[in-house]
């Protein structure tokens, strides 16, 4: 399993935060390759993430579901669960939110299977580092 | 001597490079459309830059297929490689509208170049945020028929 912290500023209240995040329809695309396939309730989509690697990409399907949601303490978890559609692996990943005035943290606890975790763990943390990054940047135009 | 596609190879070979690099491919691009004249120690070279194909890819976590091959040169054409005319002549080669001396070995039946894509203002290709990348040198090899 791989774990990651990032924060984002958005220069917004907590509260336009806290119903940007619960959005699935705004919060999905800010991922770099994803988008919404389909709502199946206020908190659960289906969706999908297509990674461009050059010339190659991997495209994951599966859910993002709220699973928790604290709405006193702005706390959430978004569970992603997706199958790589070209093959075998998946990738999962419980995504936490926990916010304040202008911003917010995310913890990243997320599992690779496959192609994907063949490159190796180093690689796998090094890639969602760097998508998440740019998820916060995304999220700061939210 | 003349030299061109009938009796001769000319052929670029990149290396991936970045945190992600077992992700990508070693390529080998074909220049298709060259021509070049070799008088005793003097060689000019001229290559029409948007006839790069790719005929190989090694390494990556799966391998390159043919709609792979033909969206790397959409890319190379459209992103990486200006349309300029690319020129050798007189030890100096002409790339992207800069002239700069570059250094070529010669074996008798193949000559090599390294060639530094920023010192000719072309931005390697780079993917996955940047953890993915064609390395900076890439090497020119041309080697004659039989």
């Amino acid at each position: 399993m791989v774990e990651l912290d990032h924060r984002f500023e958005t220069g917004k209240d907590e509260a336009y935060n806290w119903d940007a995040i619960l959005d699935l329809d705004r919060i999905i695309p800010c991922v770099e390759g994803g988008k919404v396939l389909e709502r199946e309730s206020d908190e659960k989509a289906k969706a999908e993430i297509k990674v461009k690697m050059g010339a190659m990409s991997m495209t994951f399907r599966g859910t993002v579901e709220v699973t928790e949601r604290d709405d006193a303490a702005h706390r959430a978890v978004l569970a992603v669960r997706s199958k790589d559609m070209g093959g075998s692996g998946y990738a999962n990943a419980d995504v936490t939110f926990a916010l304040g005035d202008g911003g917010g943290a995310i913890h990243t606890e997320a599992k690779i299977s496959g192609k994907a975790a063949s490159m190796g763990e180093g690689v796998v943390q090094t890639v969602l580092d760097a998508l998440i990054r740019d998820f916060t940047t995304k999220l700061a135009a939210i | 001597m003349e030299y061109g596609p009938h009796n001769a190879e000319l052929t670029v070979h990149t290396k991936r490079a970045g945190a992600a690099a077992k992700a990508g491919h070693d390529l080998t691009l074909l220049v298709e459309r060259w021509s070049a004249t070799a008088d005793g120690d003097t060689v000019t070279l001229e290559a029409d830059p948007r006839s790069l194909t790719v005929v190989k890819g090694e390494g990556g976590i799966t391998s390159l297929g043919q709609d792979e091959k033909d969206a790397i040169k959409q890319t190379i054409d459209e992103d990486v490689l200006p349309a300029e005319p690319i020129r050798y002549a007189g030890g100096q080669l002409t790339l992207n509208g800069v002239t700069r001396p570059i250094a070529v070995t010669f074996d008798g039946t193949e000559g090599r170049a390294e060639i530094k894509q920023t010192d000719f203002k072309i931005k390697p290709y780079s993917a996955l945020f940047g953890t993915l990348k064609v390395a900076d040198v890439v090497e020119v090899k041309v080697r004659t028929h039989g």
